[in-house]
């Protein structure tokens, strides 16, 4: 028999503190595709995402209704389109953007990510032609997010390829000027970009992968502050950092676990591998879905007062080492507060 | 071996445990399994046992009643036969149900009813009432060829009416989240999870 307590607190963390799987996100590797052909790049492109996407809003909505928990968006990475699409005008890689909008709508994704070019150490003529088409996809597209890798540590920057790109941000939000500049928004300039991100916009199928993955982005700022804050009601003199510490850790573990059950089981369910679960601490509109408030419920007085930077700290450390799965833990959050 | 199912109350007093393993002890019986609560103040057990040889259900309860008599136990004894287990109650994966809200005479049994009409069987169950509010946690086995939602959808009507919320989940999710041990899919989703071919 389950203890009482323990399915009432895991009920609460989904009921009232908004824990969700924010995202199930599939890589697939597009490699196989390339052809010097259009039509039969985007033909092969279309069946491929197909093969390995079809069912992925049927086993979502079978598994959130298993245990009733949301499953807010549903996404598809792709290997970068400047490796794919190599040898091809701009005619061409529109097109290719072009079907991979239709697929995404098709099998009922809201994003799909990887129309991207890595050039940190010089680019291609591929890596310049995909840079160039940006402006044009961006706006003309729905669902299709692009990234370009402009500098890495080991590399040096790119400054010819930042030049372009700030013509393409400029010229994108003119394009979508209607819709609040919404175009740059789906448009990610790395430095150091990881060698596979599964996380929109900059989500890509990267290299050593396998042809296709699931994983997952849980959302944690709800839960992580109700818990900070039922630590400080109930702790007659206040707890010490080290207490917060531990209650911040054993909340992660439990909001990373739920994560790894929904990316293992709609992994099992269609046949494909599982990769990685992404705890991300960044807020949501909704009230109490705020990483500042996790702080400001750990004492600090508000953002930005004495303290805010050590409770930071404190609070990534404590989330990284609950996290105990073969995760990322994304600062996402932390970035709203600078 | 003849088994019994035996059960026993009382008020709640240090000793009772000692007492009626001692009476089954002095009979030769060997405990199966073994369930004690206590509720507001009354102590409730209830065990399999088996025995070498054949005993009445009174002698079983007589035995007992004597050995405890300071305690003033009510005893019930049933013997186990296995036909009357056939038909056997149907089978499923393992849900936990959960139903919280304003306390009202009658929930427990409409939610029963619910689950009664399509075959949902209630393997174990814990009701409790903090203030005037109302927490039900149910493990029940919702047969294979029923989804969730359609068990979800009944409770929720029936808890629009009641004004309490109803919330069915695969146990699968609370031990991922309580449990230090790996992560679990069950069984029926394995069989599902042949490897997508490669395109």
């Amino acid at each position: 028999m389950h203890r009482t307590e323990d399915v009432l607190a895991t009920l609460s963390m989904i009921r009232q503190y908004k824990l969700d799987v924010r995202t199930v996100t599939m890589g697939i590797d597009l490699q196989p595709c390339a052809a010097p052909d259009l039509s039969t790049l985007c033909a092969r492109i279309r069946e491929r995402l197909v093969h390995y996407s079809g069912r992925l809003r049927a086993v979502c909505r079978e598994v959130e209704g298993r245990y009733g928990i949301p499953i807010v968006n549903r996404r598809i990475a792709v290997s970068p389109i400047g490796w794919v699409a190599a040898g091809q005008r701009t005619e061409g890689l529109l097109a290719i953007a072009r079907t991979l909008d239709a697929v995404a709508a098709e099998v009922g994704v809201d994003l799909v990510g990887g129309f991207s070019a890595l050039v940190q150490k010089g680019w291609t003529e591929a890596g310049r032609r995909l840079i160039a088409a940006l402006p044009e996809v961006l706006s003309t597209t729905e669902r299709v997010c692009a990234s370009v890798n402009v500098g890495t540590t080991a590399a040096g920057i790119n400054m010819d390829a930042i030049l372009a790109l700030g013509h393409v941000l400029k010229e994108t939000a003119e394009r979508t000027r209607d819709h609040d500049g919404f175009g740059c928004a789906k448009l990610v300039i790395f430095a150091n970009a990881p060698s596979d991100n599964p996380f929109m916009a900059g989500a890509f199928h990267g290299p050593g992968e396998p042809d296709c993955v699931i994983n997952i982005g849980v959302s944690g700022p709800g839960v992580v502050k109700a818990a900070v804050e039922d630590l400080v009601t109930h702790s007659p003199t206040g707890p010490t950092l080290g207490e917060i510490a531990e209650e911040i850790k054993s909340t992660a573990f439990r909001v990373t676990r739920v994560g790894e059950l929904i990316g293992r089981e709609v992994a099992a369910r269609l046949g494909v591998s599982f990769g990685i679960v992404d705890l991300s601490l960044a807020p949501t509109p909704q009230v109490g879905d705020s990483v500042g408030e996790i702080l400001q419920a750990m004492g600090v007085v508000r953002i930005g007062a004495p303290g805010s930077t050590a409770a930071l700290a404190l609070l990534n450390d404590a989330v990284r080492k609950g996290d105990l799965v073969q995760s990322w833990v994304t600062k996402t959050g932390a970035s709203d507060l600078f | 071996m003849p088994k019994y199912i035996i059960s026993v109350t009382a008020a709640d007093r240090v000793g009772i445990v000692y007492s009626v393993t001692g009476a089954l002890l002095d009979l030769g019986g060997n405990i199966l399994e073994l369930s004690q609560t206590v509720m507001r103040g009354y102590f409730t057990i209830i065990l399999e046992v088996e025995f070498p040889v054949t005993h009445s259900a009174r002698q079983l309860a007589d035995t007992i009643l004597d050995r405890g008599k300071r305690f003033d136990l009510q005893v019930l004894v049933t013997e186990v036969r296995n036909e009357i287990l056939e038909p056997a109650v149907p089978s499923g994966e393992r849900f936990i149900l959960t139903v919280l809200g304003d306390d009202a005479p009658g929930i427990i049994h409409g939610i029963a009813g619910c689950l009664a009409a399509h075959g949902v069987n209630i393997v174990d169950l814990h009701a409790r009432l903090d203030a005037a509010r109302f927490a039900l946690v149910m493990e029940a086995m919702i047969p294979q060829d029923l989804t969730p939602e359609t068990i979800r959808s009944e409770l929720e009507r029936f808890g629009r009416d009641h004004k309490i919320e109803a919330y069915v989940q695969h146990e699968n999710i609370f031990l991922a989240t309580t449990e230090p041990g790996p992560v679990r899919v069950g069984p029926a989703v394995r069989t599902q999870g042949d490897a997508l071919a490669s395109h």
